[in-house]
């Protein structure tokens, strides 16, 4: 298991490009009732949130609706003061040197809004390329290139206000690569595309982070960021849940799987099943001409899986087909945010961690 | 095995003079390419100070009749020490600097509640460039868009009242429209931060446009106000602008009697509106940092 991290999980890099230490972001709205009447109202978006990005990784802010995701990445992009708490971005502190780190960022945040309408997508890219100061020939270099990436000639010399919606968001997306950022910033960039534009922008995402770029991603949407994403923070409520790869959070989940197999399975086999450590149960569910289908209910079928094979093949079985039931990082949002989990889950990755090595 | 790539820390940002003076050029020409594709925009802008302009002179012949001309004239040797006869360039030149006033104020301080609604205000905050270099963008625009018009607008209203446009000092004028100019970006400065705190820009607009057009003596001098009306009027800028325009054109009096005398003060004006603008635009922007954001409206 250890040995399968690291080699997908960009090990070696381990310089943080993003660094937050205790940031807090609280709101203070008016609940309005009528006219004349209004309540102040607090709302702590964002509690005390510490967080490192890794130069190189691509990494996702996973969370359900109002859990602070976007809050979080305008505190970083200097759209909002944090209330307390520090960062540095690419060398960079927050506060002091927010124009260089707003040079050190590319972003997409606000979906298909932030254009002008009136104005051709390449006049659009242009303008945005301005507010960079990127110098005008390498403005026009870099939009035709990102024309040829994004595949954008068919509608890039037409007014905005003629896009669908899907095209405006490849423009917001073409916008956030405009300036060729260290940093890539994207607030749910899916959000209104369609399964196979998203397919393609997380390609897209891909090729970009294999070029170099560092990549803070937000979603709602687990597959998404389980395919996506090296390491992923799951927020709710404005707190850091759980920080891990993702097999590092599926592994907090103590789940009971159940593990079918089927194929020429000897009674003792089914017997001996039951002796490996984790394995809570196994039962002969059907028997066909010699055929049986096993099921073998444990606390992780992951960890378990060799040991069944082992064990089966050395009592003379002959496997023929094995469907394990995965955990998706839908159980361990689930499991954290469904708020069933009441112990600190950032200690809980901690003993995981120390665990495997 | 994954390696780290060096990228460049900076991206393709160059921050240099060169490339702040392309960002003025850049969103001066994007907003003069959206003014384009509204139909019809040159018409309304240039036929308004005319109709404004006509108002006046049209009620002044149906009072003064064939007196209208002499009587003004009487009165505003009374008042100001110095006359003429043309009350149709008088009027003219109040209509239309006063839509230059107006105009800066529109297009700065309407500018940023579209750009706040459009969510295009927040891609602006995104960027490393100074908000006060697209500020002086948009405010070149409004300029340029001003003085096209004035042009325009001054010439037609003047064949259409069959007086001579070209007269009197011209480019005397042209210098005091150019110099009440840079004041008046302090101003739309200061208006527009008024207009990011409220969110709502119509009511203000209109209120403001109201006292200014009553305050700057758009159809009449202003020595006609009480003495401490006076001295309001005096403090803000296009009250000189327009006077300015109007004596060297038509000969009349200055403030200060001398031309000179008025341009200095518009220059002093220049320094000090400018700054004050700014200094209100920063407060206001980082208060509002520090709550909401810019994306709420
Ligand atoms: N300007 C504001 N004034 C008051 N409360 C706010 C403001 N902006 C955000 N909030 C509150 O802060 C919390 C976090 O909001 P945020 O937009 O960061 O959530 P999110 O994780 O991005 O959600 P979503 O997935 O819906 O985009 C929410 O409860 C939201 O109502
Ligand atoms: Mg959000």
């Amino acid at each position: 298991m250890s040995s399968a991290v690291n080699l997908e999980r960009p090990g070696k890099i381990n310089k943080p490009i993003i660094k937050i230490e205790k940031m807090s972001k609280t709101f203070v709205s008016k609940d309005r009732k009528g006219v004349f009447k209004g309540k102040m109202k607090k709302v702590e978006a964002l509690k005390e949130v510490d967080l490192e990005i890794m130069e190189g990784e691509i990494f996702g802010l996973l969370g359900p609706n109002g859990a602070g995701k976007t809050t979080l990445i305008k505190c970083l992009t200097t759209l909002l003061l944090p209330t307390s708490g520090q960062a540095e971005i690419n060398g960079y502190n927050l506060m002091k040197e927010d124009n260089m780190v707003r040079t050190s960022m590319g972003c997409m945040l606000m979906g298909e809004r932030g254009m002008y309408w009136k104005l051709t997508g390449r006049e659009n890219l242009d303008y945005f390329g301005a507010l960079y100061h990127i110098p005008k020939p390498v403005r026009k270099k870099k939009i035709d290139e990102l024309i040829d990436l994004l595949k954008l000639q068919d509608f890039m010399d037409r007014t905005v206000e003629t896009y669908s919606s899907g095209q405006k968001m490849i423009l917001a997306f073409a916008k956030a690569l405009i300036n060729e950022a260290p940093i890539l910033v994207l607030d749910e960039p899916t959000v209104t595309m369609d399964v196979h534009a998203a397919r393609e922008l997380r390609e897209i995402v891909k090729d970009l982070n294999a070029k170099g770029h560092t990549i803070l991603y937000t979603t709602h949407i687990m597959q998404e960021a389980e395919e996506l994403c090296d390491r992923i923070a799951i927020i709710d409520k404005g707190i850091i849940m759980a920080i891990g790869t993702p097999e590092e959070l599926k592994m907090m989940v103590e789940h009971e799987d159940i593990v079918t197999v089927e194929g020429i399975i000897s009674k003792d086999a089914v017997l001996a099943l039951k002796s490996i450590h984790g394995v809570k149960d196994s039962i002969i569910t059907s028997e066909k001409n010699g055929l049986s289908v096993i099921s073998v209910t444990c606390e992780n079928s992951r960890e378990i899986l060799p040991g069944i094979i082992e064990t089966i093949t050395r009592h003379g079985g002959r496997i023929e087909l094995i469907s394990p039931e995965t955990v998706s990082l839908e159980d361990v949002f689930i499991k954290l945010t469904g708020r069933s989990l009441s112990t600190d889950t950032r200690e809980v990755i901690k003993e995981e961690k120390s665990g495997q090595n | 095995m994954r390696y780290v790539i060096k990228m460049n820390r900076q991206g393709l940002s160059e921050i240099n003079f060169r490339n702040k003076m392309d960002l003025v050029w850049t969103v001066a020409v994007a907003r003069f390419k959206t003014l384009a594709r509204y139909k019809g925009w040159l018409i309304m802008d240039v036929s308004i100070p005319i109709v404004f302009a006509a108002l006046p002179v049209l009620l002044g012949m149906a009072l003064g009749g064939a007196n209208a001309a002499s009587n003004f004239s009487t009165n505003l040797q009374e008042l100001t020490g110095a006359s003429t006869e043309n009350f149709q360039i008088y009027m003219l030149i109040g209509a239309n600097v006063f839509m230059i006033v107006s105009n800066s104020l529109w297009q700065v301080g309407f500018w940023i509640r579209r750009e706040r609604m459009t969510g295009t205000l927040e891609t602006i905050y995104l960027a490393p460039a100074s908000r006060l270099l697209v500020l002086a963008g948009v405010s070149l625009y409004a300029n340029l868009r001003s003085i096209l018009v004035f042009f325009i607008s001054f010439t037609i209203g003047c064949l259409i009242f069959g007086v001579q446009p070209f007269q009197g000092q011209f480019l005397l004028a042209i210098l005091f429209l150019l110099a009440g100019l840079i004041p008046l970006w302090g101003v739309s400065f200061f208006f527009g931060s008024i207009v990011m705190k409220l969110k709502e820009a119509n009511a203000i607009i209109n209120v403001v446009q109201l006292g200014i057009s009553f305050l700057m003596g758009v159809y009449f001098p202003i020595e006609i106000f009480p003495k401490v009306l006076q001295w309001v009027a005096l403090s803000f800028p296009p009250t000189w602008m327009t006077n300015g325009v109007r004596s060297s054109i038509l000969g009349l009096s200055y403030f200060l009697d001398q031309w000179y005398l008025d341009f200095a003060v518009l220059w002093l004006f220049a320094l000090l509106f400018p700054i004050m603008g700014l200094f209100a635009f920063q407060r206001i922007e980082n208060s509002i940092k520090k709550n909401e954001g810019v994306g709420h409206f």
